[in-house]
């Protein structure tokens, strides 16, 4: 008997350090050149400011708490929204995958929805809920919630027949089957679901901010520009990209995590 | 072969089955009946596509026939159950879990304890010889040892009867040889009764105590052939004028019945 077959390769391989230096060097190189050409006004510091008026802004939101106090309004939104979308859309999904009936007739419904882009309920949701948290809320589910319904369909329906036999063989029940077959089986579609929604459910808030109320990200960074406060404005555009940054690392991390077996 | 009451028996009775396809009606079991007695181990051979594995799968109750009878220790088949257990062609164990995971899998409808559930799997992982394997996940086992797995799933619930469906079609040729002995000993040691569906000649002989022949679809039982060579067998008896001359007549039968 042969011992361990074919060995998987491991599936991230981390870059040489060599290659992260020389990402780090681009970085450095562009910075510096930032800077030069915005303090010497070759370009125009309304427009593009300059990396150290950047950071001092983004240190002085830090300190007198106005980061803290926005996160967590776009947070919340943030959080409730994704939230909600993976509880509703995995359900919705999986129930689709699992009654073929009901999956054939919430299928189109699906299709439309998705395809449709879904920025262009904005105002009518505004209308009906005003510039609301609730409404925040709202929008961002509506964006999450497809790719994940998708994602958990297709999941649901693409457990192969063989699995589902030999747990019948084994006497397994209807709620047995898809508690122990089809949901583990759909879980690796769902993950992926939910890394897109991730990500899009931080392009939903802050463009639901972008549309009104007075705190959160998004808004900060729309009242920036409008009052032309330009280091500020890239001050709140950096925190909103080193928010999304953590949140995709996190995803990554909670993928292959519940993702060791494959 | 001893004699035992019929009530012990795995009897399949005038078995019909067929398909509905958009071509019409495709008859795949036509008029089959034979008995499995209590530690006999059955074979039965026919080509690819003859029908063998849907048989199983009715035994199995995951399909049923359109007429005719199955019963097992004198109850009608039905539905699943726990005194018939399945060995798939592709292993069909869950990726997501580890080798000893799958083995309690298959306990999981029994009335046990889970105490004696890990009790039984660590058991049967022993008898396939995949100790040390536990917390391996299928990817990282060969196919043969993935069949180990799935044989371990199916003998750790103790059936009264072993379906083997192609159990190595899907596994390298030396592989097939060694498992093909492991498999025999283990049935042989356990007393196990099994019913094991191939299109390999040479397994059906040499696992088989009974081989039943089978025409090509639909299925119709050509001819029993009772294998004389006492067990345990070793691979060498393969190569007896006894096993050679058994060969060939399966082969002609094979041969004048495959359309």
């Amino acid at each position: 008997m042969t011992a361990v077959a074919d060995d998987a390769a491991p599936r991230r391989t981390r870059p040489a350090t060599g290659t992260r230096a020389i990402s780090a060097g681009i970085l450095a190189v562009i910075l510096i050149a930032w800077e030069i050409a915005g303090q010497a006004q070759y370009v125009n510091p309304f427009f593009f400011s300059w990396p150290s008026a950047i950071l001092q802004a983004s240190w002085k939101l830090i300190a007198n708490g106005a980061l803290a106090q926005n996160l967590v309004v776009t947070a919340y939104a943030y959080l409730v929204g994704v939230f909600a979308a993976i509880i509703v859309g995995s359900a919705l999904g999986l129930a689709m995958g699992w009654w073929k009936t009901f999956g054939d007739i919430i299928d189109p419904y699906v299709v439309f929805f998705s395809a449709m882009p879904r920025i262009a309920l904005f105002p009518i949701l505004l209308m009906v809920f005003g510039i609301s948290d609730l409404s925040r809320i709202i929008i961002v589910f509506i964006g999450v919630v497809f790719p994940i319904i998708f994602n958990a369909y297709i999941g649901a329906k693409q457990t192969p027949r063989l699995l589902i036999d030999a747990a019948r063989v084994f006497g397994y029940g209807t709620n047995q089957l898809f508690m122990n077959v089809v949901f583990p089986a759909a879980l690796p579609y769902l993950i992926a679901g939910v890394r897109t929604g991730v990500t899009l459910g931080m392009i939903m808030v802050v463009v639901a901010e972008f549309f009104g109320g007075s705190s959160g990200l998004g808004q900060n960074i729309a009242q920036s520009a409008q009052l032309y406060k330009t280091p500020e404005l890239y001050a709140w555009l950096l925190f909103t990209s080193l928010l999304a940054v953590v949140l995709v690392k996190g995803a990554d991390r909670f993928e292959r995590w519940a993702m060791r077996w494959a | 072969m001893s004699q035992s009451p019929s009530s012990r028996r795995l009897v399949v009775k005038d078995l019909y089955k067929t398909f509905t396809t958009s071509n019409g009606v495709l008859p795949v079991i036509d008029n089959i009946s034979f008995e499995v007695s209590p530690g006999e181990v059955v074979t039965i051979v026919g080509a690819s596509g003859s029908g063998k594995t849907t048989l199983l799968r009715m035994i199995a109750g995951l399909e049923t026939p359109d007429r005719g009878s199955l019963t097992l220790n004198g109850h009608a088949i039905i539905e699943p159950g726990p005194e018939r257990a399945m060995i798939f062609q592709h292993f069909g164990l869950m990726p997501w879990l580890s080798v000893l995971q799958n083995v309690v899998f298959g306990l999981k409808t029994l009335s046990i304890s889970p105490a004696e559930k890990l009790e039984r799997a660590h058991e049967a992982i022993g008898r396939v010889g995949l100790k040390g394997f536990e917390d391996f996940h299928p990817k990282h086992l060969s196919g043969g040892m993935q069949q180990r797995v799935g044989i371990a799933r199916a003998l750790a619930v103790r059936p009264s009867v072993l379906l083997c469906d192609e159990p190595f079609a899907a596994v390298d040729a030396m592989t097939r040889l060694l498992m093909q002995t492991d498999l025999l000993g283990i049935v042989t040691e356990q007393h196990a009764t099994a019913l094991l569906v191939t299109h390999d000649i040479e397994e059906a002989l040499y696992l088989g105590d009974r081989v039943l022949v089978f025409s090509s679809r639909p299925a119709r039982l050509i001819e029993e052939i009772p294998v004389r060579i006492p067990k345990p067998r070793k691979p060498e008896i393969r190569t007896s004028s006894e096993f050679q001359a058994l060969r060939a007549k399966v082969w002609r039968l094979l041969q004048e019945h495959t359309k």
